[in-house]
């Protein structure tokens, strides 16, 4: 049984944020229909990673993670009948989830200003990097101009080195991941709400306001007047000795900030005569540089010498919060994500069998499932082009 | 089940918190936003510690305030048999249940899933923990940056191969919190469909992996592990943070060879998009050290916001990479009402983060985050129907204080 069986969805985006949305929606059995422009498709279908094998357009391992139990529809939107054809689907669904500028959705025929008239049923998100209305000087963004809008870029990393740059979020679609997934909640209160009311609804989602929101703890203080705001990199920063340490086989992430972790390092180091230099309580009541440049001293020799696993299951009985910083590889060897079956194993038509990720939480009565591999280009659209005859034709008659 | 009517799509939707600091409550908080009535649980005997970190007036404390507006609070004292009693006849009015306490500490209070299913069988369970409730590692703890290095998150930030530094350590929580909000609801339409409510199991570690996919598709059908890379994009070039006049930086990608063409007019050496070294995409990528270079040397002496303002004009995608300052003073966020003022219980005004969305009918949102224990006359009078002497019996015996 899945959650949302019987919601009909419209996926006219062509982005990450907006596939990702669909595909969240999909995963719990909505039926998604995704438009794609005849020939090339999707312009995700020509970004990587690929697959060895198969030709474009149905060799992208993105396309593939994006658009699990969707439907492809090929509908040319510059033509008559393609606006015909899109009138039709959006006469049939729930919700449309959308990720071009809003001028683009006003063409075809999707105004925000008229939807209430034209469309009252109709729950339609838009996602754009800075939401509906717009400055002109923000008419063009990757991901990355909007992680650095969010203030996320400018203080990333923590403690960073002045003469270095700034950093990217990690991996090139973060900001896109987290916009689609805000989208998905807003689109399933709707439809909540919707299944009373009948009424539909326009989301106009900014991507910069989602990634400023998720540092609220920080930036609403900053907004508030009640945290100090200005230039430094370093003003979401924490003090302390924490941070990131190479060892033996990789890396691993340490956590300090109370008595009882420090107790815990203690109890793991044969080498600990220098921490008797410090009060029991000095991450709470005296982390001073020196110290913290001292710690991260002691603890980087001794890190070096450790793996990262059995390190981290050491420290954990301990009470101290020592991490492994896993890589690909380690996630799909992981234990606990074998565990969960975080990864399942699709079996593309083209691209064959792969593990993919799938989705961060469990439903116990509707459990979010992979039941059909990513359409290949127009796969369904005979099937639901000729429903949609039929079922006009139907209603002629 | 909610009586409030302050409109927008989960209007009469009731949420229960059981959570501390910030991803168990930022899920109440996107509820709230949303227009459902989200009631913490509190003790003065477990204080979250956003009320009482760096500040003496546990009411006003700023971290508290950011994650908690528009919502309401109770005091009920969970390590008193009665005050779970009252948790759990509190549990049959409400629809979803948010928990983020320390691995099992929900069971050992008796108000692990079974014992709130007996009480209201429709409810929709949310349990959040870094790596889930369950498997070889439930058991570990660990914070916000643990959930990025363990999901793979940090070792793709650096700006050097095989050097991770991380993303910037407030990152994770949130997102983890997003991410069991939509679950809940998914679960919540469920059960409007179906009358059957559920567990939800939130991984904190998998929320980070999942802002990661399309990476870890590289090692699941090539055996690809990937490394940070600086700013680098496979796809684009260049696509970089540059720097610019007073110690300022600025993010430019040239998504496209139209865009790089932009870039190269903005930078008065339109030649140089027809160069061999910099002609296509592979050629970019082939000579991006030396790409690279010459645009930090045109920004460096530059205003950002004139760069900004000239590459957009050239249809290049460019922004200011924006400091706290830059941020609390961006004109777009506050023109959006993205900040917007709120109502504090004393009555005066003050402003916070709205939500990330306009939308049609929206909810109101206009309080502040309450004072430890403003609604207990409204949860205990008006929805478990306890006399004022019922109360004040309460009170006086610390179930709830």
């Amino acid at each position: 049984m899945s959650a949302l069986r019987g919601t009909k969805v419209l996926e006219l985006a062509e982005g990450v944020a907006g596939e990702y949305c669909g595909k969240l929606l999909a995963d719990f059995g909505a039926e998604v229909i995704k438009l794609e422009r005849p020939g090339s498709g999707s312009p995700t279908r020509a970004l990587g990673p690929f697959a060895a094998q198969g030709d474009d357009p149905e060799r992208s391992g993105l396309f593939a993670f994006l658009n699990t139990n969707k439907y492809s529809v090929t509908v040319d939107l510059a033509s008559d009948d393609g606006r015909e054809t899109l009138r039709q689907l959006l006469g049939k669904v729930d919700a449309v989830i959308d990720d071009h500028a809003v001028d683009w959705l006003c063409e075809v025929g999707l105004d925000p200003e008229r939807l209430e008239q034209d469309w009252p049923r109709l729950v339609v998100a838009s996602i754009t990097p800075f939401g509906s209305t717009l400055p002109e000087d923000r008419t063009y963004a990757q991901d990355l101009n909007v992680f650095h809008s969010s203030g996320w870029g400018y203080h990333t990393p923590s403690a960073p080195d002045a003469s270095k740059p700034p950093l990217n979020a990690a991996g090139r679609f973060l900001p896109s991941y987290e916009s689609g997934m805000e989208a998905a909640l807003c689109i399933a209160a709707s439809l909540y709400e919707q299944d009373d009311s009948g009424l539909g609804r326009f989301i106009d989602i900014s991507m910069q306001q989602v990634l400023t929101a998720r540092c609220d703890y920080v930036v609403a203080q900053m907004v508030a007047g009640e945290m100090a705001v200005g230039p430094e990199r370093t003003a979401y920063d924490l003090a302390g000795p924490a941070g990131i340490f190479r060892c033996r086989d990789g890396y691993a992430y340490i956590w300090m900030s109370t008595p009882q972790h420090w107790d815990g390092l203690r109890q793991l180091l044969d080498d600990n005569a220098w921490m008797d230099e410090f009060p029991p309580n000095w991450l709470e009541r005296g982390c001073t540089p020196e110290r913290v440049a001292l710690c991260r001293k002691h603890v980087a020799a001794w890190l070096l010498t450790q793996d990262k696993h059995e390190v981290a299951a050491q420290a954990q009985k301990l009470g101290l919060t020592l991490v492994a910083v896993n890589n690909g590889r380690d996630l799909q060897e992981s234990p606990q994500y074998q565990h969960r079956g975080f990864f399942a194993e699709v079996e593309h038509p083209v691209q064959g069998k792969a593990l993919y990720p799938t989705v961060p939480y469990r439903l116990s009565e509707t459990p979010a499932c992979i039941e059909r591999p990513a359409p290949l280009l127009g796969e369904h659209s005979d099937e639901q082009l000729g429903a949609l005859a039929d079922a006009s034709s139907g209603g002629a008659a | 089940m909610s009586t409030q009517q302050r409109g927008g799509p989960l209007q009469g939707v009731r949420v229960l918190e059981l959570t501390k600091v910030w991803a168990g409550p930022y899920v109440g908080k996107l509820l709230a936003y949303l227009g459902a009535e989200v009631i913490r649980v509190e003790s003065e005997g477990s204080l979250d510690v956003t009320r009482t970190f760096g500040v003496d007036d546990i009411d006003n404390a700023p971290g508290w305030q950011s994650v908690n507006p528009q919502k309401l609070s109770v005091q009920i004292n969970m390590k008193s048999e009665e005050g779970i009693k009252l948790i759990l006849d509190l549990v049959g009015e409400c629809d979803i249940l948010v928990e983020n306490l320390r691995p099992g500490a929900v069971k050992r209070l008796g108000l692990g899933y079974e014992t709130v299913k007996a009480a209201n069988p429709e409810i929709i369970y949310v349990s959040m923990g870094m790596w889930g409730s369950d498997g070889p590692l439930a058991y570990q703890t660990g914070y916000a940056p643990c959930f990025a290095a363990l999901g793979g998150i940090s070792a793709l930030v650096g700006h050097e191969p095989g050097a991770p530094e991380g993303m910037n350590t407030r990152y994770a929580d949130s997102t983890f919190g997003a991410a069991a909000a939509y679950a809940a609801l998914v679960a919540l339409l469920h059960r409007k469909r179906s009358g059957v409510g559920q567990f939800v199991d939130v991984s904190a570690v998998e929320c980070m992996s999942s802002m990661i996919s399309d990476s870890i598709m590289d090692y699941a059908l090539n055996g690809v592990v990937h490394e940070c890379d600086g700013n680098r994009h496979p796809e684009m070039a260049p696509h970089g943070v540059y720097p610019a006049r007073g110690g300022e930086w600025v993010s430019i990608a040239a998504a496209n060879g139209k865009q790089w063409a932009g870039l190269a007019e903005c930078m008065g050496k339109p030649e140089l998009a027809r160069d061999p070294r910099f002609a296509t995409l592979a050629d970019r990528k082939a000579n991006e050290d030396e790409l690279d270079e010459m645009i930090a040397v045109w920004t460096a002496g530059c205003c950002p916001m004139e760069l900004v303002t000239k590459l957009q004009k050239r249809g290049v995608s460019a922004a200011k990479s924006q400091s706290s300052l830059d941020l609390i003073a961006d004109p777009h966020l506050w023109v959006r009402e993205f900040y917007r003022d709120v109502t504090d219980p004393d009555g005066n005004s003050k402003p916070t983060l709205g939500p990330s969305w306009e939308m049609s009918r929206p909810a109101q949102l206009g309080d502040a985050a309450p004072r430890l224990g403003q609604h207990n006359a409204y949860i205990l009078g008006e929805i478990l129907g306890l006399s004022g002497e019922e109360q004040e019996t309460l009170r006086a015996s610390g179930v709830t204080r």
